[in-house]
């Protein structure tokens, strides 16, 4: 089976400074795949290529056997491939409920015209992604604060917004940007049990980036190490565990930092 | 060719200063401070009422314009812009603010000074020739030296006193320098005073020159905002570098135009387009969004 | 009726009897007539303001709606007068010819963001202006004067639109077209801020990267939304031409663009009828100020100052405490 998605020789140069240097791996559907490594280690920026926010000076990202790096970010967005933001970002005056309604337009029927005349399509459509938004906060167990103003949320809900945003995309892969940073054990506990489960019952393919070694560790099928720019391994979680290179380069140097 | 390198020289001085203003409180507060060119000139009738009009030495008189501009700048950043800063939903309201400031400023200069174009005495008589190859009025001269030593003199304060670290800190970072210890408010109103100061000093500066009347305002003002995208907003030496460039496209455009009237000006704003289009950050700004 | 509430419903039909029965017997009953002209050119401004209130939508503070009007009023002139069309045709071409413009040059500018847009946009007025001045079309600064009055226009042999200059009361004529105009604006505004354009609108306002990655193609709603704001700004410029019968080149200056976006300021961001509220605050002030001879301008500043000192928000948020966004 070809994987779903591929990241060929991907490399990024700002200026003198090499963020990514050749960066190579698969992403099979259907799996979890975190990308880890130091800060500075390009993982970001690796993000922000496969979804397109930013060209590759070099190499191609393939998904589904069509290239996808280089396009317009929208472009890649409704091909499947969503991304969630590491800053908060959202759509601070709106609601909950209104950004999940919003973030599902690329399934409407009815064109920008039947919308403006309020045809029977268009209506019909605002009933279904009304009905969707429902269904998927309840799913994300958001139901209770589906009226709130984003704006107002604690920054724990704020993350789990993001992802709603990116799934009322209906994505193939959907990109987390460190889905746990700033969590306690018992929301990343929770946020774990989510992908997990955005995974499990949307057959989502999830990617992200993280710090978190134990949310990490405890949530991937494999993982993808930086550093310096360069990947440094690749495998399962044990494999990873016990591989040197990632002992030196990684753990011991960051283990103080992120107080494992 | 000489003549043009002068006049190029001489206008991008006097406009590098006018964009110094506006760049510093853009910088600070994220004002786009509209009445930037009613500020201008206010200090060129200063200048007029106290040279002009009672004699007062004209180095007095431009002190005057300063202290005039620098005060009612303070004012203005005390009671208006920073509780509208403060109460507004949205950063935009400063704009709007910015525009009642301007059309305010207008009828007062109506009022107090008239709409007719006031001009003073030369300050310094005769005409510098290097074989008809530049002519150049001697106070054109001097002023052209006066703003020159103004930048330097700005640059100066911004780079080596505490104000001016406290003030870059400021522009850079409001909450970093916050956190630093910096007194947000007081400096904000400084800066604030310190680039209306600069508009007085201009507008007192060129009034030797070219005279002043009521509807030099709004060009001023446009004027100062093409420098600053030229430059890129907020950065002091992308401001230099505006006046400097739009101070030889019209020296350049208007020797060789000079028949065609306008479109100098109309040639300048589509080149700006266009390099905007290219470089949405201007010269020396950072690249965003 | 079109995603009405009845209360909304009520709330249309009292404005609409008002503009449309209660002014005319306001105005006939006190005999102030030069009201009608000052009425008309707020339901002109209103929708040009009204089009500077879309672009604020989509998060860009425009201040260029005075080039937009300048073009529309040249292109209605130059068609009348030069190309001997009728007006009515003339009217939608001038907003389409300004729609196109908005098209061109905005493929580059919507990319700035934030006081770069603002500037630009404001630097844009500058330059119609300027354009008008040079240009040998326009008759630089001596203008198009002596526009004649829209003429009928009838549809086998059925008038469907009057000969304005066969009427006696041309003020009543302009003012009610003016008026229908501005209803149809505004309901076209209304409908299209909550149809998916405007909540898609509402998502760039909000955040542009958050909006390109769930699909949001930004590129394309940017022109789209610069394109039928600059087509607002040509309609209510032609139209003022046609009331005017002359054209210069400063008949909308940067002032006028400041204005522009002071109206939909004032009135309120957050509100689709902000900015007719605006407009006919900021203009009736300033009509009613004339009184006060020279001081007009400092009375009338002071009052805008004094506003958004202490209403930074809008005119309407003073109805809603919580301020801001609807």
């Amino acid at each position: 089976m070809s994987p779903l998605l591929q990241v060929k020789n991907v490399t990024k140069k700002y200026g003198g400074l090499t963020a990514n240097n050749a960066i190579s791996f698969d992403v099979a559907e259907n799996e979890i795949l975190s990308v880890i490594g130091p800060n500075g280690a390009g993982k970001s920026t690796l993000f922000k290529m496969i979804a397109s926010f930013t060209p590759t000076t070099s190499g191609e990202v393939i998904y589904q056997g069509e290239r996808i790096s280089n396009l317009k970010p929208h472009i890649v967005a409704r091909k499947g491939v969503v991304r969630t933001f590491q800053e908060t970002t959202i759509f601070k005056s709106m609601t909950v409920r209104e950004s999940v309604v919003v973030a599902q337009h690329l399934r409407a029927k009815a064109s920008l015209a039947g919308y403006f005349w309020g045809s029977k399509t268009a209506k019909d459509d605002v009933t279904a992604f009304e009905k969707y938004a429902d269904e998927l906060l309840e799913f994300l167990g958001m139901s209770e604060i589906s009226n709130e103003q984003a704006s107002n949320l604690p920054q724990g809900s704020l993350r789990a917004l993001g992802i709603a945003i990116g799934l009322a995309t209906d994505p193939k892969v959907l990109l987390l940007d460190e889905p746990f940073a700033g969590m306690n054990h018992d929301e990343t506990m929770n946020m774990v049990k989510l992908v997990r489960s955005v995974r499990d019952e949307r057959g989502v393919t999830v990617m992200l980036v993280e710090h978190d070694m134990p949310a990490v560790m405890n949530i991937s099928d494999r993982i993808v190490v930086l550093n310096f720019g360069e990947k440094i391994a690749e495998g399962t979680p044990s494999e990873i565990q016990s591989n040197e290179k990632v002992i030196e380069a990684y753990l011991g140097s960051v283990d103080d930092e992120i107080g494992m | 060719m000489e003549q043009i390198l002068a006049n190029g020289i001489y206008l991008g001085s006097q406009y590098a200063m006018i964009a110094l203003g506006l760049t510093l409180i853009f910088a600070l507060m994220n004002v786009l401070n509209f009445a930037h060119g009613q500020m201008y000139v206010i200090g060129g009738f200063v200048t007029y009422t106290f040279y002009g009009q009672w004699g007062v030495p004209f180095v007095l008189a431009l002190v005057m314009s300063c202290v005039t501009l620098a005060i009612l700048g303070a004012l203005i950043e005390k009671f208006l812009f920073a509780p509208v800063i403060k109460g507004s939903a949205r950063e935009e309201s400063t704009m709007l603010l910015a525009a009642g400031i301007a059309f305010f400023l207008d009828a007062v200069i109506l009022l107090v000074f008239g709409e007719k174009q006031r001009g003073v005495p030369k300050i310094v008589d005769g005409v510098f020739n290097w074989d008809f190859r530049i002519i150049m009025p001697y106070d054109r001269i001097l002023i052209c030296v006066l703003a020159i030593l103004s930048i330097v003199a700005f640059i100066g304060l911004m780079q080596y006193t505490k104000t001016g670290r406290a003030l870059r800190a400021l522009a850079q970072d409001r909450t970093a320098a916050q956190l630093m210890g910096v007194n947000v408010d007081r400096y904000s109103m400084i800066g604030f005073a310190l680039g209306a100061m600069l508009a007085g000093l201009v507008g007192g500066l060129l009034v030797t020159i070219t005279g002043v009347n009521l509807g030099m305002g709004g060009p001023t003002s446009i004027k100062a905002f093409m420098m600053v995208m030229i430059g890129g907003a907020g950065v002091i030496s992308g401001a230099i570098w505006g006046g400097i460039i739009l101070g030889f496209m019209e020296a350049i455009g208007l020797a060789l135009l000079y028949q065609y009237g306008d479109i100098t000006y109309l040639l300048i704003f589509v080149s700006l387009m266009i390099f905007l289009a290219i470089r949405p950050q201007g010269l020396m700004g950072k690249p965003w969004g | 009726m079109l995603g009405f509430t009845s209360k909304q419903l009520v709330g249309v039909g009292i404005f609409l009897f008002v503009i449309f029965i209660g002014v005319p017997l306001i105005i006939n009953a006190t005999g102030r007539w030069d009201f009608y002209f000052t009425l008309t050119s707020v339901a002109l401004l209103a929708i040009a303001s009204a089009g500077v209130w879309l672009t604020f939508y989509i998060g860009r503070i425009n201040i260029g709606q005075g080039a937009f009007a300048l073009i529309g009023a040249y292109v209605s002139a130059i068609l009348v007068v030069k190309a001997g069309w009728s007006f009515w045709i003339s009217l939608p071409v001038a907003g389409l010819f300004a729609a196109v413009v908005a098209i061109l040059i905005g493929l580059p500018i919507l990319r700035l963001r934030g006081v770069y847009f603002a500037m630009i946009t404001l630097v844009l007025t500058q330059v119609v202006t300027l354009t008008a001045l040079a240009l040998p079309i326009t008759n630089g600064a001596k203008g198009i004067s002596n526009i004649p009055l829209p003429s009928g226009i009838s549809l086998l042999g059925i008038p469907i639109l009057p000969d304005f200059a066969g009427m006696e009361n041309t003020k009543l004529a302009f003012y009610f077209t003016a008026c229908i105009i501005m209803v149809l604006t505004y309901a076209a505004l209304y409908r299209l801020v909550n149809s998916r354009l405007g909540h898609l609108c509402r998502s760039m306002q909000q955040n542009e990267e958050l909006a390109s990655s769930i699909g949001v193609n930004i590129a394309y709603i940017r022109i789209v939304i610069f394109a039928i704001s600059s087509f607002f700004g040509g309609l209510g410029g032609a139209m003022f031409g046609s009331i005017a019968q002359s054209v210069y080149p400063s008949s909308f200056q940067v002032a006028d663009s400041v204005n522009f976006m002071l109206n939909c300021f004032l009135g309120g961001l957050g509100y689709v009828f902000g900015p007719m509220l605006g407009t006919l605050v900021l203009y009736f002030g300033w009509d009613l100020l004339f009184e006060f001879g020279k001081y007009q301008m400092l009375i009338y500043s002071t009052i805008l100052i004094i506003i958004i000192r202490f209403l930074p928000n809008g005119l309407l948020s003073i109805r809603f405490d919580k301020g801001g966004d609807k």
